[in-house]
């Protein structure tokens, strides 16, 4: 009986020491960070700009899908960091989310304009069906695709941990 | 005293339903579908205490698969496939699930095993 008593005193710290081993060294780099892959959802939606009709179709390539406002403050921090990946020609497609055309207009005008096309989602409606919770979220999108997602601000140390082993892997943007 | 009067009546009018079922039964299903999934944004909070902008959207698309004679089933597992398994308070019992379903009994029979041998010793 005390041999058993012991031996599981013994596996009870062990069994948690694993438990926290396998636990802390999960391979996610990232909080927020997401590898699911899913087709992009069926929409049909305005652009910011023209109030012309976009969907699915209009979305062909390599791109990234970005989701922005002009009252989300975390997106203006982001933002200097998009101005940088349009610089090196990656394309990126907004999406506009619960926000007034007017203000969103403005505030490009005001920063610059990063992206190829913005989808004008004021309900939100596309921004669900990609599971979007706020703003700013960044999608990594191949042949229809998405293969990353990330919740929050990207910059320099985002992009290279979450985006470019998927990129590299992919042989996206060439 | 017109004046309250009128502003206690404007309050009355405009309180109708948020959500439009054709059943009462459709709308006890949208409120214990609510209680039971997780608020997208919130660390614990369910999708009927949130107003969070990403629940509300949530709430009102829920309310109208509901509409669409949606299953329940179906409904939490759009909601899944959109925010994650933690979505959902109570976990699907699946190849990743397992362990947690299983473990209490797991526990249960150790124990009771170490029990009976205990006793006959």
């Amino acid at each position: 009986m005390k041999i058993l008593l012991k031996i599981t005193v013994l596996l009870i710290p062990i069994i948690f020491i694993f438990m926290f081993f396998f636990l802390l060294t999960e391979k996610k780099p990232y909080p927020g960070a997401d590898y699911k892959e899913f087709p992009i959802p069926n929409f049909n939606l305005e652009s910011l700009y023209e109030s012309e009709p976009l969907t699915n179709v209009d979305l062909r390539g390599d791109y990234i899908i970005n989701i922005w406002a002009s009252w989300c403050i975390t997106c203006r921090i982001e933002h200097p960091y998009l101005m940088n990946l349009k610089n090196k020609r990656i394309p990126i497609i907004g999406i506009n989310y619960k926000d007034e055309r007017y203000d969103a207009i403005e505030w490009l005008g005001r920063y610059g304009d990063p992206y190829d096309k913005i989808i004008y989602d004021f309900k939100g409606l596309l921004a669900l069906d990609l599971g979007v919770t706020g703003a700013p979220e960044t999608f990594l999108v191949h042949d229809g695709v998405i293969v990353a997602h990330y919740q929050g601000e990207i910059n320099n140390s985002i992009w290279s941990d979450v985006f470019d082993p998927i990129i590299k892997e992919k042989e996206m943007f060439k | 005293m017109k004046f309250i009067l009128i502003i206690l009546f404007s309050i009355n009018l405009s309180s109708g339903t948020l959500y439009e079922f054709s059943s009462d039964e459709d709308e006890k299903r949208f409120n214990s579908l609510v209680k039971d999934i997780r608020c997208p944004k919130c660390t614990a909070g369910s999708l009927a205490s949130s107003n969070a902008p990403v629940s509300e959207d949530l709430k009102i698309k829920i309310a109208e698969m509901i509409n669409q004679k949606k299953s329940d089933e179906e409904i939490k597992s759009y909601v899944v496939s959109r925010f994650g398994t933690d979505s959902l308070y109570e976990p699907e019992f699946n190849k990743n699930t397992y362990i947690l379903w299983l473990s209490p009994f797991i526990f249960l029979l150790i124990s009771l095993t170490i029990f009976l041998f205990r006793k006959r010793a």
